[in-house]
């Protein structure tokens, strides 16, 4: 049964359109919100966590809906937002107390589960320094730690690796996925990296300009496509005449041949066509979908 | 004096909220100097007391103090005075250049309020507006100066410039005559005791002393300023 | 959940628990934030520079206090009250007053608005007027803790010198619900002014100024109006236009208190025009306070 479900959701600022009847559903797992700066992700969070209404449509959280349930969603839902929001002189584990007891937890649940929390991102010794003199990587975590504190049944992520070097980056994403897959909380992650969401995510939401494009899981986005790229140390031409001689669709792309991938053997085609001219095989692979391949057939069918 | 420095300092005073509550100052001044002249007629002992208490004892030291911290305070807390240090410019030169915006700043909003509000109430009897906005103009350049010097000494500048302007001067300097001695207040009064005709103003201070001790106070203060400028660490918070 | 590792000297990693327990609701959590900012407003669970002045504050204003109780009893053949009403006491050390709010308001609300964590509070399940009256009350409670600790030692010292214990009591009695004005009026003027900048030094700077300046322009005027016109009573209106003033015309109007204004409030239609401004002023404040934090950027 879906977490998040929006209906023909729309936001319109005196300057731009943030969201435009936006409809989506989301299961439990790993979601990835994708889109460019400024396509809409952070309002969309904004407006399920009841801090930005809606200009129109409908949204509802665990099916109540964001407006007249909002105190209900905001008690079982944890965010950790883009910008800075850390106050530079408490410690971690203060802050985290804090945000814990505002968001419900009686004074020593707060404090047992705070030091749960900063061990579960990752923060040890840092967390009695005040905040001020943390990292980026540290300050990340502590915001991702203050969401968690309270158990939340889903958590809204904004661009979590934000500004956090290529390591740091890829700690983040391995603990976005443990939420999931060890403590069971939903994830919702926006990100305008499209790479890093397809490794994590179970399934993605792709946004322009506040419209949807495209949703649906991972693994069709990323599915094997049924195309062979066959590339050969010389004679490409004849190989290609040789190829298509035998009944195979060949495109050229450059050094590349792209073959339709109808059954095995085509394999066994390519083989015979290589061996038969005499020439070095280079590469034999087939091609994978990429989710920005979605931005280009949208703009190619525009 | 870094003219470029001077421009950044005077755009950054006077292009938020806190210019419109030096005006809102300002205007309040000069709407009460026209009340009273309404409504009670030109008594000059009332314009004595009433520049004397509101405009000389309050107005003008907490202009210092807006002002003096204002000019540097706001960049040392955001951390934005790297950008400053960090060039090739003597750091006494930044000082002064942020002397000389807090100091134009405060007589523009401060003395010639002060003076154009005697002038309403008194017209020009007995040089007292004028009496009154010398003594102003030296005050709120002295505050200014004072007030620099603690936005760079301490993160807390406006607190400790207020425990100094209340206590000090208001409460302490009420009680011990010792204290009036070195009241900023007093070196100002005597200037106008000395340069309005009239006997309505006193101070405790003999104007030759008053006029050493300010200058000691200004020179002093910016060049402590500069000096610990020179020094100045950005780490923590409080 | 991961299995316990069971060598010895070793952390055992748990892994993740679930919360089951209770899950406190709206009221217990603006309670907790309250509490937060009454400790805050005292520098308490904060680092300790941020405990010295209020707590030097506070000194001051119980080491005089404790000044007039030890004359009342050193004097006490020749005195037989204190040399300072409870009820001028606020009036008298405002100044102290004034600073505390001063310097407090902004720590209350500017450090949320600096850092921006205020939208970390508003995705929890707490409301923005949850948020406005926790502050508030944290803030008007500091202020009471302070105007009041210093009458009770007065009042201490006052029995010890064998004073009338009814007439003590009793004064002390109405000095209390005057301050319990004071505080709400100073607080709530105080978080107005500093919620309107997440500049501290110029929050602190605003507020002194308000408070400040108003009491020196609206006295000096009064003054002047009072005994250089001659007219008591359009001074004694002057002192609705100054927070300290006017809380003070309402004491002596309402709970016949000595005043230490210059001029009081003119009669009896004076006096309850002074309460209705004074409720008024905390209403204002009130939905001042809302307003802003229904408008703030997230």
């Amino acid at each position: 049964m879906p977490v998040i479900q929006t209906e023909e959701l729309t936001k319109r600022f005196p300057a731009t359109t943030a969201l435009d009847r936006l409809t989506i559903d989301v299961e439990p797992g790993v979601v990835g919100l994708v889109g460019a700066n400024g396509a809409g992700k952070s309002t969309l969070i904004k407006i399920l966590l009841g801090l930005s209404p809606a200009t129109s449509g409908r949204a509802s959280v665990f099916g109540l809906d964001v407006i007249k349930d909002g105190p209900e969603i905001r008690e079982r839902v944890g965010y950790m937002p883009e910008h800075d929001c850390l106050p530079a002189d408490v410690s971690a584990t203060e802050f985290v107390v804090h945000m814990a007891r505002m968001s419900g937890l009686p004074a020593d649940a707060a404090r047992e589960r705070t030091a749960d929390t900063l061990r579960h991102v990752g923060l040890y010794e840092e967390r009695y320094r005040p905040i001020g003199g943390y990292s980026t990587g540290m300050k990340q975590r502590v915001k991702l730690a203050q969401a968690l504190v309270h158990d939340p049944e889903i958590v809204m992520l904004d661009e979590p690796t934000n500004g956090l070097d290529p390591v740091g980056r890829d700690e983040m994403l391995a603990l976005i996925r443990r939420i999931w897959v060890e403590f069971g909380i939903t994830v919702l992650v926006t990100s305008h990296m499209l790479g890093e969401l397809e490794r994590i995510s179970d399934h993605v939401v792709v946004i322009d300009a506040g419209a949807l494009l495209r949703s649906s899981s991972t693994s069709d986005f990323t599915r094997t496509s049924q195309f062979l790229v066959v590339e050969v140390s010389a004679e490409t031409d004849a190989v290609a005449a040789t190829l298509t001689e035998a009944g195979l669709t060949v495109k050229r792309d450059g050094h590349q041949l792209v073959l339709s991938l109808d059954d095995d053997e085509t394999y066994d085609l390519v083989r015979d066509a290589v061996a038969a001219q005499g020439v070095g095989l280079i590469r034999l692979e087939q091609r994978r979908h990429h989710i920005s391949e979605v931005f280009g057939e949208d703009q190619a069918d525009v | 004096m870094n003219g470029t420095v001077v421009r950044l300092t005077y755009r950054a005073l006077l292009g938020g909220r806190r210019a419109w509550l030096l005006l809102l100052m300002s205007v309040l001044l000069l709407a009460m100097a026209v009340l009273l002249r309404v409504t009670v007629g030109v008594d000059h002992q009332i314009t004595a007391d009433f520049l004397g208490a509101v405009a000389v004892a309050a107005l003008v030291p907490l202009f210092g103090l807006i002002v003096g911290t204002g000019v540097i305070g706001p960049e040392i807390d955001d951390g934005s005075i790297v950008y400053v240090l960090s060039k090739p410019i003597a750091r006494p030169r930044i000082i002064l250049s942020k002397f000389l915006v807090a100091a134009c700043a405060t007589v523009l909003f401060a003395a010639v309020p002060t003076f154009v509000a005697g002038l309403v109430m008194s017209g020009t009897a007995s040089r007292i507006a004028l009496g009154f906005g010398a003594a102003a103009l030296v005050a709120s350049v002295a505050y200014s100066a004072i007030f620099l010097l603690l936005s760079v000494v301490t993160r807390h500048a406006v607190v400790y410039g207020l425990a100094y302007a209340l206590i000090w001067e208001g409460l302490l300097g009420s009680f011990v005559p010792g204290a009036r001695t070195l009241s900023v207040q007093q070196w100002s009064l005597s200037l106008t005791e000395a340069i309005s005709t009239r006997d309505l103003v006193s101070s405790d201070v003999r104007l030759a002393v008053a006029g050493v001790l300010l200058a000691v106070v200004i020179v002093g203060a910016t060049w402590y300023a500069g000096q610990r400028l020179r020094v100045l660490s950005l780490a923590g918070e409080e | 959940m991961s299995e316990p590792t069971a060598r010895t000297g070793v952390i055992h990693d748990i892994g993740y628990r679930k919360y089951d327990g209770p899950r406190l609701g709206r009221a217990r959590v603006a309670r907790a934030l309250y509490s937060h900012s009454l400790r805050g407003a005292y520098g308490l669970g904060r680092s300790g520079r941020s405990k010295v002045l209020p707590m030097m504050l506070l000194g001051v204003m119980c080491l005089v206090a404790f000044i007039i109780a030890v004359i009342a009893n050193v004097g006490a053949g020749i005195t037989s009250e204190l040399v300072l009403p409870y009820s001028a006491y606020t009036f008298t050390t405002q100044a102290i007053l004034t600073i505390f709010v001063a310097a407090q308001a902004p720590v209350s609300l500017s450090r949320d608005l600096r850092f921006r964590t205020v939208p970390l509070y508003f995705s929890r399940p707490l409301e923005r007027s949850d948020y406005v009256l926790a502050k508030f009350g944290g803030l008007a409670t500091a202020l009471f803790l302070l105007l009041t600790a210093p009458l009770l030692i007065m009042y201490v010292g006052a029995l010890l010198a064998e004073f009338p214990a009814g007439r003590e009591t009793g004064d002390l009695l109405l000095a209390l619900l005057g301050t319990v004005v004071f505080a709400v009026v100073f607080a709530g003027v105080g978080l107005v002014v500093a919620s309107l900048t997440p500049r501290r030094g110029l929050g602190v700077a605003a507020i002194i100024t308000v408070f400040a300046l108003s009491f020196a322009a609206i006295s000096t005027l009064q003054g002047i109006i009072r005994y250089e016109v001659g007219n008591a009573d359009l001074a004694g209106w002057l002192g609705l236009l100054s927070p300290v003033t006017l809380v003070d015309g309402f004491q002596v109007w309402v709970l016949d208190a000595s005043g230490r204004a210059v001029a009081p409030p003119p009669g009896d239609a004076g006096g309850v025009v002074f309460v209705l401004v004074t409720f008024a002023a905390i209403g204002a404040c009130w939905a001042l306070l809302n307003l802003r934090y229904r408008k703030v950027s997230i």
